[in-house]
């Protein structure tokens, strides 16, 4: 078996890298796939807190790198989905502690017996960047609709270029269609204008992530159905296992995103 | 980690010209070392670009200049020339083809001063680099990304907003243009700057500086920006026949 690795990165912090990483895993852990999910953002660890695992943490990253547990000790089973996996990061130390090299080697390793590793980058441009984008065969860059954050995407992408690790592809989260609809927010028409990468996934912004981060619950998981963020997530899994799902009409008319569907598929 | 002082004598800082590379005075091979490393580390970020040395006072043969240019080269930056003060290393810079002065400019982007070394040398037996040839770039350029060329550039793909374009010659943009542009960076005023879509942040031609009123985003049209009576304008592209 060799399982695929995918990074989630973003070059402004706090746009829902962690929460994507969480959702987007157990979205495909409960598509009957073995996925473990690796927080590579070394001492600012929150992926065990989100996926609500952060009291079971015995062993970490730093720990499988530094020869002090086996591969498999630092991998804590969730146990609300047949093969779901986490991977913390360790709190005490600092990106250094950890290579890029380190990382493809964890990956090669994972890759053997996951069907999916999906890795939760830090923000920016350094190293921790570096280390999680080292292992990946797909790169999905998170952005929200503001101007800051999409220049941020646009720096980064350019870098996953650089380390030949693109084309990456596209996560807009956060997105309000009422403000598009009134001209307030720049619509995914307009970030896909610039970035000229393929998108795939649009997340609404939902107040119940907020509730399931707190409750260390993914959305994904509370079968809410409701929630259209637990929809869109769900989406962006089946569209990674190569099912073409069409967008989420998250507008009021829908002929926006007709168009946008167009313009992404006539790529 | 080895050698933490001498690694901050290495410094690079951007320039109009492209990159200008202080080497400090460390040993010379504890000097390569350093700037390999320095290189290394910041590859992303420089690749591509064009350099000049900043040797001064610092003595290089040819083998010794060769061996740096050598690191350079495999970091994918072109070193195309050496400031020094000594005249055996611009004879070693000469030996292998480089510039050794830059032509006419003194200031680096945000208007500083160079490095004195670099302008006091008028009376170098090299001559300043004359506009010639082109850099053909077939992407997106995106933001942070700087891309320096002594000669005219053309790129195929849109740049961004944050992306910066610095010519000796005209810039023909066959895509939207939204970033920043110099042309003819070291003086000429019959430059042009085309763009399928002209939205810079910014313009500049040679001295001059233009930023493009807020209302051009409606229908996007070719465009091109000129110098006319002291002024940067810009006239949609027209068909003759
Ligand atoms: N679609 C959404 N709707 C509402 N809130 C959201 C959404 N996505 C993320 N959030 C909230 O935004 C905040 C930041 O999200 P998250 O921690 O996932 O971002 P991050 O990119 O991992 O941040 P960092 O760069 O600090 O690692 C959290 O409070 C999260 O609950
Ligand atoms: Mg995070």
């Amino acid at each position: 078996m060799s399982g695929k690795v995918i990074t989630i990165t973003s070059g402004k912090g706090g746009v829902g890298k962690t929460t994507l990483t969480a959702n987007i895993a157990a979205a495909l852990a409960r598509s009957g796939k073995k996925v473990v999910a690796i927080d590579a953002d070394i001492g600012l660890r929150n992926l065990d807190v989100v996926m609500g695992l952060e009291n079971r943490i015995v062993y970490d990253l730093v720990d499988i790198i530094e020869g002090r547990c086996r591969l498999r000790q630092a991998m804590i089973k969730d146990k609300r989905q047949p093969e779901l996996y986490l991977i913390p990061a360790a709190q005490t130390r600092d990106k250094m502690a950890v290579s890029p090299t380190d990382m493809i080697l964890v990956c090669d390793q994972l890759r053997q017996e996951m069907d999916y590793v999906v890795i939760d980058s830090p923000a920016g441009i350094e190293r921790g960047f570096r280390n999680a984008i080292a292992p990946a065969d797909q790169v999905l860059i998170v952005t929200n609709p503001e101007v800051s954050a999409v220049r941020d995407a646009d720096r980064i992408i350019g870098l996953i270029e650089a380390e030949e690790k693109g084309p990456g592809k596209l996560i807009v989260n956060r997105l309000k269609p009422e403000m598009v609809a009134r001209g307030d927010m720049i619509s995914v028409e307009d970030i896909l204008d610039i970035l000229a990468i393929e998108l795939v996934g649009v997340i609404p912004e939902d107040e119940s992530i907020l509730i399931s981060t707190n409750q260390g619950l993914p959305v994904v998981m509370t079968g809410a159905n409701g929630s259209s963020a637990g929809q869109a997530f769900t989406n962006v899994a089946r569209r990674i296992e190569g099912q073409k799902i069409p967008f989420l009409d998250l507008t009021a008319k829908g002929s926006l995103l007709d168009r946008m569907r167009g313009w992404v598929n006539g790529r | 980690m080895i050698n933490q002082d001498n690694r901050r004598q290495i410094n690079v800082k951007g320039i109009r010209d492209g990159l200008l590379i202080t080497l400090g005075n460390a040993a010379y091979d504890d000097m390569l070392q350093d700037l390999t490393a320095e290189l290394t580390q910041k590859q992303a970020f420089l690749q591509g670009s064009r350099v000049v040395i900043e040797a001064g006072k610092r003595p290089f043969s040819a083998t010794q200049l060769a061996r740096v240019q050598e690191q350079f080269t495999r970091h994918d930056l072109e070193l195309w020339a050496v400031l020094a003060e000594r005249e055996e290393t611009r004879a070693a810079a000469r030996k292998l083809g480089l510039a050794t002065r830059l032509p006419g400019s003194q200031t680096d982007l945000d208007g500083n001063a160079l490095p004195a070394s670099s302008h006091k040398s008028a009376a170098d037996a090299a001559t300043a680099v004359p506009v010639h040839g082109g850099l053909l770039l077939k992407e997106t350029v995106r933001s942070g990304r700087s891309i320096y060329h002594e000669g005219h550039i053309v790129i195929i793909g849109d740049v961004n907003p944050g992306a910066e374009i610095v010519a000796g010659g005209d810039v023909v943009v066959w895509g939207r243009l939204r970033g920043l542009v110099h042309a003819w960076a070291l003086g000429d005023e019959t430059a042009v700057i085309c763009a399928l879509a002209l939205n810079p942040t910014h313009l500049r031609i040679a001295d001059q500086i233009a930023i493009p009123p807020d209302d051009n985003n409606g229908n996007p049209a070719p465009e091109q920006a000129m110098i006319r009576e002291g002024q940067i304008i810009a006239l949609p592209w027209q068909p003759r026949n």
